[in-house]
């Protein structure tokens, strides 16, 4: 592999220029976030902590935040639910319309949100459900089954299922086998899909912005600032903050799926 | 093969077919319904009508729309899968930290999509990073003002937007790729060249179909770069279609437009896929 | 050794949507026995060792378990415990802590389930590893493990999956005879599948041979080996020759018959298998056969033949022998005693067989055997 690796400047220098590419926009965020000047623009002018101090008092905006809080965490739990059930049958069942069933359930990652998203408040309005962020919740747990459901198939596709056999024969119920070697087993991919549904539905903005009604959510606030920006040095900072927090949840994401991989977790039962 | 018959693996998958069925089946016949329906300032009318599908059939702007949607959507996914193929290869064949490279490549995406394609406006713009910078060091006099509020803006805003989901599929296929069918086909004679082509592209196709079709469909359907850095040339079809719910209040067009951009992206990914498998039986 | 009858099975039949796992499947085991399911792979060894477990239903038939019928009672309350082929070890888990695992429910103190771990893990000598994590364990410490944990349930009936097919050659052979001292010493009935006949044969009281979802034979290894039931038993418990014979005579248990291209000869009736024709088949094991330079005196027939090819296997080596009259060269297994054989290929030899070691298959036309098993 170091052999190889030193024949190849040419791709090293391309991938590098292009790490370039993915960070230069990304990094203007938060170098703006610092900037005095109200109108975001070139040339930056003077260096300013003042927008982050005022988040504190945004209060749309710390709406806004709170609403994608609870979104994300409701799609989470919903699809990941739903994505556990349907991988674990995916893995290890086999039944008529299972093919069927996978593919239906992968069509979202496919479909154009702008129609989704038209056809969602259509429907809802037409049944009589008022937009709000129920039906934002249900919007992303759609949106996001397919990302579940993806993560959680490998976890059982890793999963020998003589354990479970084992765990029965020892005499475990059925509902105790689950709970004593299932869930910790899958553990891992179940938080992992947590993580995923939950970023996904924070960041969506399409369907928010179709089925929020009078309750957005922080893309949607994002959406109405970088319109008609009374606030968006404020929402720079916001950005900025979440980028870092994400990174740090990241991180700290990978040191204990490494410390849990050295050290498995004991469940007692 | 295991505790439960294969009837409780229906009752399983169950849930997450029927919701996703029901949210796909569902609002798509509310569209159709409303597809042939009339808008009447405030209310709609309910009898039965093929206006909607005459009306933008014949409107000049819904087809140049359409086809500047699916054409964008087919460049972005073009430049995406060219530039994103040589760093797959890179991160699977010649980095030494896989996990790191991967997850220098991800981090840009922790930050709000809008706030993204917010950035390249500050890049491409009249006084933006581009301008200023060429300004500055003495390469132009005036700023260039074909940067922002063009298809171009709108191609290269969507090329960074979906890097990640070109760069991951390709870069799991390549990783699959049996390494001694690398050393086999160098040892049947094969120079570089020759193997990337006949050896480890071809391996990767699975992987490139499933970057160009996650690329590609949403991009179709894409609403906020347009709206952003496209300016009046760079819009696309899914502006209109808001423009349709949101505020010319018109749902009924808004619906006929939806299905036609549907059956558009379906038509063209569909022929996408059988000419890919097409053109690798006929290579073999 | 074996008493009272444990498990019965009883016309038990499997069917997986059109394949039929198991047909016609009825067995008894008895109290203390080492029993094993031998058969190559697809066979329904492992179907009817998992509808013991309960882990699948029989399409019908009866199946009771100390006499208990077992078809209303799931896996989980059955008194049987089962080492896995993989082991299934919980990797979440330490060795303690999987050993236990049964006990959680058995309402015992922690004291009693410590000591119980204990008194197990000794017995399959791994005492002194309850905190060490699953993944530190090597292939044989897990396979102790593995039956650690289902001895400690103290079950009626211990099922084994292909207990040793994950384990090296050397490891593989010293666990033999451990499973088997561990079986005699607890007394409890063992019930292993496997595909090795040769790990089936030493190891175990009786054997039951399958194919293709059928019982062929239940014997002592022995009884096996000396009188198979058919050409497809005798070929898969070690090598055979078959050989097309003629019946001469047969009286009481004697039958007199003569083998194209070997000449006739008296051997033993076998009791398992018909003859209603004069065309008989007939099984010469490799190794009972005589090979030499010099035609020998004292053998039963003897016939004059080419070697063909030669196979050396280290302890011992085979010569294919080519004989006027007999359709296939024949196969002679030799001990490599003090390189005291040495043919060259095209080297002339005499054969020779004694009736004792000369197997009755039957009439010929009921169990032609096919190409595949043919070979030896």
């Amino acid at each position: 592999m170091t052999r190889l690796a030193r024949f190849a400047p040419g791709l090293r220098a391309y991938a590098v220029i292009y790490l370039l590419f993915l960070y230069l926009p990304v990094l203007l965020i938060p170098l703006f976030s610092f900037s005095e000047g109200t109108v975001v623009a070139f040339p930056i002018s003077g260096f300013t902590f003042k927008w982050y101090g005022q988040l504190a008092t945004q209060d749309t905006l710390l709406q806004s935040l709170v609403n994608s809080a609870i979104v994300g965490a409701g799609t989470a739990v919903l699809s990941t639910s739903l994505g556990l059930f349907a991988a674990r049958a995916y893995i290890r069942h086999d039944f008529p319309g299972r093919r069927a069933s996978e593919g239906l359930v992968m069509l979202p990652l496919v479909t154009p949100v702008i129609i989704v998203a038209s056809a969602m408040l259509a429907l809802f309005l037409l049944i009589g459900l008022r937009p709000s962020l129920l039906t934002v919740i249900l919007g992303h747990t759609f949106l996001t089954v397919p990302f579940a459901v993806s993560i959680l198939k490998s976890a059982f596709e890793e999963f020998d299922p003589s354990l479970e056999e084992a765990a029965y024969d020892l005499g475990e119920s059925v509902w105790g086998t689950f709970r004593r070697v299932t869930l910790p087993i899958v553990a891992p991919g179940i938080v992992s899909s947590l993580l995923v549904t939950f970023t996904v539905s924070f960041d969506e903005f399409v369907l928010a912005f179709f089925l929020s009604g009078d309750q957005p959510t922080l893309p949607v606030y994002i959406w109405s600032q970088i319109r008609f920006p009374a606030k968006l040095p404020n929402t720079l900072a916001l950005g900025s903050l979440l980028l870092g927090f994400s990174v740090l949840l990241l991180i700290a994401a990978e040191f204990f799926r490494r410390k849990s991989r050295n050290a498995i977790a004991k469940v007692k039962g | 093969m295991t505790l439960e018959s294969d009837r409780s693996g229906v009752f399983l998958a169950m849930p997450a077919t029927v919701y996703v069925g029901l949210l796909v089946a569902a609002p798509l016949g509310v569209l159709v319904m409303y597809s042939f329906w009339t808008q009447t300032y405030v209310d709609i009318d309910r009898t039965f009508t093929w206006e909607n599908y005459r009306a933008a059939f014949s409107d000049p702007l819904v087809r140049q729309l359409l086809v500047r949607s699916v054409w964008m959507a087919g460049l972005v996914t073009l430049l995406t899968v060219l530039l994103a193929y040589p760093i797959a290869y890179f991160v699977a064949f010649r980095a030494r930290r896989k996990m790191l490279w991967l997850l220098l490549i991800t981090i840009p995406f922790w930050i709000s999509y809008l706030l993204r394609v917010f950035a390249w406006k500050l890049i491409l713009g009249f006084n933006g990073l581009l301008n200023s910078g060429l300004a500055s060091l003495g390469l132009i006099n005036e700023p260039l003002d074909f940067l922002l509020y063009n298809e171009l803006a709108v191609i290269i805003t969507l090329a960074h937007a979906w890097a990640p989901f070109a760069i991951l599929p390709i870069y799991v296929s390549l990783q699959k790729i049996d390494r001694s069918l690398l050393e086999a086909a160098t040892d049947l004679g094969c120079g570089k060249l020759g193997r990337f082509l006949r050896v480890t592209l071809p391996l990767t196709v699975p992987g490139i179909i499933a970057s160009c079709l996650i690329i590609f469909i949403p991009t179709v359907g894409d609403y906020v770069t347009p709206a952003l850095v496209g300016g009046s040339d760079g819009k696309m079809v899914a502006n209109l279609i808001q423009v349709y719910f949101g505020s010319a209040n018109n749902w009924p067009l808004g619906a006929t437009l939806s299905l036609m951009t549907m059956v558009s992206v379906g038509a063209v990914a569909i022929s996408f896929v059988a000419l890919v498998r097409g053109a690798g039986k006929a290579i073999r | 050794m074996t008493g009272n009858t444990i498990i019965e099975l009883i016309d038990v039949e499997k069917h997986f949507r059109s394949f039929v796992a198991l047909s016609n499947f009825s067995l008894d085991l008895k109290e203390g026995e080492f029993f094993s399911l031998v058969g190559p792979s697809g066979c329904g060894k492992t179907t009817a060792l998992r509808i013991i477990a309960g882990f699948q239903e029989p399409t019908s038939g009866v199946i009771r378990i100390g006499g208990q019928d077992m078809r209303a009672i799931p896996a989980n309350r059955r008194p049987t415990n089962m080492v896995f082929q993989s082991y299934a070890i919980f990797p979440h888990l330490n060795v303690a802590d999987n050993v236990g695992f049964g006990l959680a429910k058995s309402g015992l103190s922690r004291a009693e389930r410590k000591q119980r771990i204990g008194e197990a893990l000794e017995m399959v000598a791994l005492d002194g590893l309850q905190r060490r994590n699953a993944h530190e364990l090597s292939g044989g410490q897990r396979q102790r493990v593995a039956l650690a944990r289902a001895l400690v349930m103290r079950p009626k009936v211990l099922l084994l999956d292909e207990p040793l097919s994950a384990l090296d050659k050397n490891m593989r052979e010293s666990m033999q005879f451990e499973l088997r001292r561990l079986q005699q010493s607890i007394g409890i009935t063992f019930v292993m599948v496997t595909h090795d006949q040769y790990e089936a044969m030493t190891m175990s009281d009786r054997i039951g041979v399958m194919f293709d979802g059928r019982l062929e034979q239940v014997d002592a290894p022995s009884a096996l080996y000396a009188f198979p039931a058919n050409p497809k038993v005798a070929s898969f418990i070690g090598g055979m020759n078959f050989l097309p014979a003629t019946l001469l005579n047969e009286r009481n248990a004697t039958l007199s018959i003569e083998i194209a291209g070997l000449g006739s000869l008296d051997i033993g009736m076998n009791p398992g298998v018909t003859r209603h024709e004069r065309d008989l088949l007939v099984g010469l094991r490799p190794e009972q056969l005589y090979i030499g330079r010099d035609a020998p005196t004292d053998y039963d027939v003897t016939a004059q033949g080419t070697v063909t090819d030669i196979a050396f296997y280290g302890e011992s080596v085979r010569y294919h022998v080519q004989i006027n009259g007999v359709p296939e060269p024949v196969s002679v297994s030799v001990p490599n005693y003090f390189h005291t054989v040495d043919f060259k290929r095209g080297d002339a030899v005499w054969i020779a067989a004694q009736g004792a070691s000369v197997i009755d298959l039957g009439t010929r036309s009921d169990n032609e055997p096919t190409k595949q098993e043919r070979k030896v």
